[in-house]
């Protein structure tokens, strides 16, 4: 039984027993007065009355007027005079008063009174016996009422004490259910901290518990930032902080094929010219800062990642991506502005920086952008002006023209409602964990991928009513083709209120249909974003809904932060996946991250897979999942 | 078998011990006790004796227990006389105020014996009870108020008689100290019968039980019947 349901069933049982007790005390004590009374106004009554009578005549009327006189004007129910043959000479008595008292109440109290003896003396000899009872029926109506009065007491007592209690309970079952959850929390692995409550008892259990927590999240931070320093040191340019050349190809290629927004954007390529004549005139350690400062410059140009793409292709040479940008005009005066930034940290030199810019867009081959890109940095090369900045646009078929048709048609393709691919994720026997489906619109007669419009969803910041349309579109699905799924939500759906709200509404309208899905949010979250996960997280895991983080990679460390949400998985980007096999430091890496996600009771999968080799040795690292190209089932 | 695992003896810590102790002041408190049982008691009587007017007082009980053996299966003359005589005896008249301090101060019989002297009334009580328990039932024994002239003189005295009555209707025999013989009551010119009483009544339905009520001890004839049931006559 629970602790509260004790409490409870104590409080009414003790004001119960102080009620009954009571009651029980009063009427025994009242009754046993009244009895006492009684039988002394009896005695007296009737000694009084024979001490007059023995003075007098012994004349029959005289006695009767002087039995009469006192039971007419006294409240008797019976005098008798009786000779001293027990033969009744004169009797006087009343009827019983009732009065409004049940019968029921009678027989519990029912008054037990002797009645008032004495003896009437004629000279020396005994003249009679007088015999009285007095009329008490008046007691019964008395504690009747006062019964009745003390009921009420009580009533009115026990709803205040009933009242007060309610509110001492409700003090002692808000922190404890509070208690029970963390405690519940942290055997499911979410390690959440809560409010100290005032209860000392309480307060000592959730004391420790936080404490728990707290080195769990301590602990977390701290391997995960050792983990990311092993990544860094692998995948970066040690000079510079810039990736290098293999990691930044790998990524580029991986964006390019891969279905989301970030495969749309735009691709910058610097060269530092004459590299050696600056290493001349300014020194190692100079030149040093100054590409420093150049990678610096162009990752700030980029504020939506949380690890901009900056990668150094070889010396001189410097290549970054920038996803969902469109505008190249606007690029290119950021561009030039940061460029002028690094040649003004060194005025002494001549500082060139030619520059390229190309559009990428999804399903580009990396050759021919890479191509493009020194095409038009060599050209960038002979411009003599100061300004050496190339931008070759592409033709790019735009599917429309202006923004405004640009919304009608996005705003018409969510009514319509998005199409779902579906593409496995398998565990290391070769069973499906879920299916991971990426929206598709119907944009200009064709199913597009999101590639090509998640840029303008952002832009006209859809994504809260696309994200919805795609969960409403997966439930009906699984209405019909019962296997799990997993749906991206974007940073801006988890945190706008309605979308939440409308979503939490939609799931438990298919309470069968909910634990199939799984609900997947990218991982360069802010810290509000984390916050608003965790809440959703906590509203919809009673539903059933699972929820993971996808593209992990320099993000890892945010993993700390991600302790107490409660995370079903966690898929690592595949730029830390790529060639697995041939790199012992990366199935480091991988396998550490597994080790720390699985003390988080966080399943881990592999993004990106191209072939078996990277399957085998990913699951031999410790990794639970993998999807991707090479993923057939 | 599993190894029976030590217990230490159970501490019985002071939280506990002040709770018996107020549990048990409440009980007291309540009057969860044991009230004296009402019976003749000669063993009590004689540890009442003893205890308030010691081996001289112990004496003339005794002589009181032998009287009450001699006269336990005589006639009801033989022990109306007995007792009438025994009382006379052995108990001075004087004056409340004198033996007690008090104006009407009503004693039992074992402080009437105890002190060798007493009342009128102090006379009559002891000789009801004597007769009581030599098994002559209340109804034929009265209380007597009466109006007495001292010898020739025309001072009238309250006095108390112990009267026993044949049948109800019938002339009473009077025992007094005043006139130590017993003479039937239309020969006792002297006195003037007023009004009487016994103790019919006061022991509710036949119960030789008083009412333990504290508003007995209110009336001198309860008060002296509670003492009685203490001391261990009745």
């Amino acid at each position: 039984m629970s602790l509260i349901k004790q409490l409870w069933i104590a409080i009414i049982a003790l004001l119960l027993l102080s009620f009954i007790g009571s009651l029980a005390i009063s009427i025994t004590t009242s009754r046993d007065y009244i009895e006492q009374e009684v039988r002394i106004k009896n005695e007296d009554n009737a000694t009084a009355l024979a001490l007059s009578m023995s003075q007098l005549d012994k004349d029959l009327v005289t006695l009767e007027l002087l039995i009469a006189a006192q039971f007419d004007t006294g409240y008797y129910r019976r005098i008798t005079l009786r000779d001293t043959d027990n033969s009744v000479l004169i009797e006087r008595a009343a009827e019983e008063y009732s009065g409004d008292v049940p019968a029921w109440f009678r027989q519990l109290v029912e008054f037990e009174v002797p009645s008032g003896i004495a003896t009437i003396q004629d000279g020396w000899r005994q003249y009679g016996t007088l015999e009285l009872e007095s009329q008490h029926s008046f007691a019964y109506t008395s504690l009747w009422r006062s019964m009745l009065e003390l009921a009420a007491w009580f009533l009115l007592a026990g709803v205040i004490s009933l009242a007060i209690a309610t509110v001492i309970v409700r003090g002692i079952k808000h922190p404890l259910s509070r208690v029970v959850t963390q405690a519940q929390d942290i055997s499911a692995r979410r390690f959440t901290t809560i409010k100290e409550p005032r209860t000392l008892e309480l307060r000592q259990v959730t004391q420790a518990m936080n404490v728990l927590s707290a080195n769990v999240h301590k602990m977390l931070s701290h391997e995960s930032h050792k983990l990311d320093e092993l990544r860094r040191h692998l995948q970066h340019d040690r000079v510079t902080g810039a990736l290098n050349r293999d990691v930044f190809m790998g990524k580029l290629a991986s964006q390019l094929n891969s279905e989301d927004a970030r495969s749309t954007g735009m691709l910058v390529m610097v060269r530092v010219q004459a590299l050696e004549n600056l290493n001349e005139q300014l020194g190692y350690a100079a030149t040093d800062q100054l590409l420093s400062t150049l990678v610096t410059q162009l990752g700030q140009l980029d504020n939506e990642s949380a690890e901009p793409m900056v990668g150094r292709l070889n010396g001189s040479d410097f290549i970054f991506m920038l996803p969902l940008m469109d505008d190249v005009e606007e690029l290119r005066i950021q561009v030039m502005a940061a460029l002028a930034e690094v040649a003004a940290t060194q005025p002494d030199v001549e500082v060139y920086l030619p520059t390229a810019i190309v559009p990428y867009a999804p399903h580009d081959e990396r050759g021919t952008l890479l191509a493009t890109l020194d095409d038009a940095l060599a050209q960038a090369e002979s411009l003599t002006s100061f300004e050496q900045v190339v931008v070759r646009q592409r033709k790019r078929i735009s599917l429309y023209s202006s923004h405004a048709e640009w919304r009608n048609a996005l705003e018409t393709a969510i009514l319509v409602g998005p199409e779902l691919a579906y593409f496995p994720v398998v565990d290391a026997h070769g069973d499906i964990i879920h299916y991971e489906c990426p929206a598709r619109l119907l944009l200009g007669g064709e199913w597009q991928t999101a590639g090509v419009f998640i840029p303008w969803i952002t832009r006209f910041e859809m994504e809260p009513a696309l994200d919805l349309a795609v969960v409403k579109k997966a439930l009906a699905n699984l209405q019909t083709d019962l296997k799990p799924v997993g749906i991206n939500l974007s940073a801006a759906s988890i945190t706008n209120t309605q979308f939440v709200n409308e979503l939490r509404t939609l799931l438990v309208a298919h309470p069968l249909l909910a634990d199939q899905l799984c609900f997947e949010v990218p991982a360069t979250l802010s810290t509000h974003a984390i916050g608003s996960l965790r809440g959703l997280c906590t509203a919809l895991r009673p539903l059933g809904c699972a929820f993971g983080i996808e593209h992990v990679g320099a993000e890892f460390t945010k993993l700390a932060d991600l302790h107490d949400v409660g995370l079903a998985y966690l898929k690592m980007d595949s730029s830390l996946i790529h060639q697995l096999h041939a790199s012992n430091e990366q199935q480091t890496i991988v396998r550490g991250m597994a080790t720390l996600c699985h003390s988080l009771g966080i399943q881990v999968i592999g993004e990106g897979v191209a072939d078996d080799e990277e399957i085998a040795c990913l699951f031999r690292v410790g990794v639970d999942g993998a999807t991707g190209p090479g993923v057939r089932l | 078998m599993p190894a029976s695992s030590h217990h230490s003896p159970p501490v019985f810590s002071r939280r506990r011990f002040l709770a018996t102790v107020g549990a048990l002041w409440l009980g007291a408190g309540l009057g969860i006790h044991s009230t004296p049982t009402a019976a003749f008691d000669p063993q009590r009587l004689r540890q009442s004796m003893q205890q308030q007017y010691g081996q001289a007082g112990l004496a003339i009980l005794e002589e009181w227990f032998a009287l009450l053996q001699q006269l336990q299966n005589q006639d009801i003359q033989t022990k109306l006389r007995g007792v009438n005589d025994f009382f006379n005896r052995h108990i001075r008249w004087v004056d409340d105020i004198q033996v007690w301090g008090e104006e009407d101060f009503w004693a039992t019989p074992l402080e009437a014996m105890g002190k060798g002297q007493g009342d009128c009334e102090d006379y009559s009580i002891a000789k009801y009870i004597t007769l009581k328990q030599l098994g002559v039932t209340s109804q034929y024994l009265r209380m007597i108020y009466v109006r007495a002239r001292i010898g020739r003189s025309q001072i009238t005295q309250a006095h108390m008689v112990l009267g026993y009555y044949s049948t109800p209707d019938a002339q009473p025999l009077v025992l007094d100290n005043i006139v130590p013989s017993i003479t039937p009551a239309s020969q006792r010119t002297d006195l003037d019968p007023l009004f009487s009483f016994n103790s019919d009544g006061l022991w509710a339905g036949g119960s030789s039980e008083s009412r333990a009520d504290p508003l007995a001890r209110l009336s001198r004839w309860r008060s002296v019947i509670e003492r009685m049931q203490t001391q261990g006559f009745i």
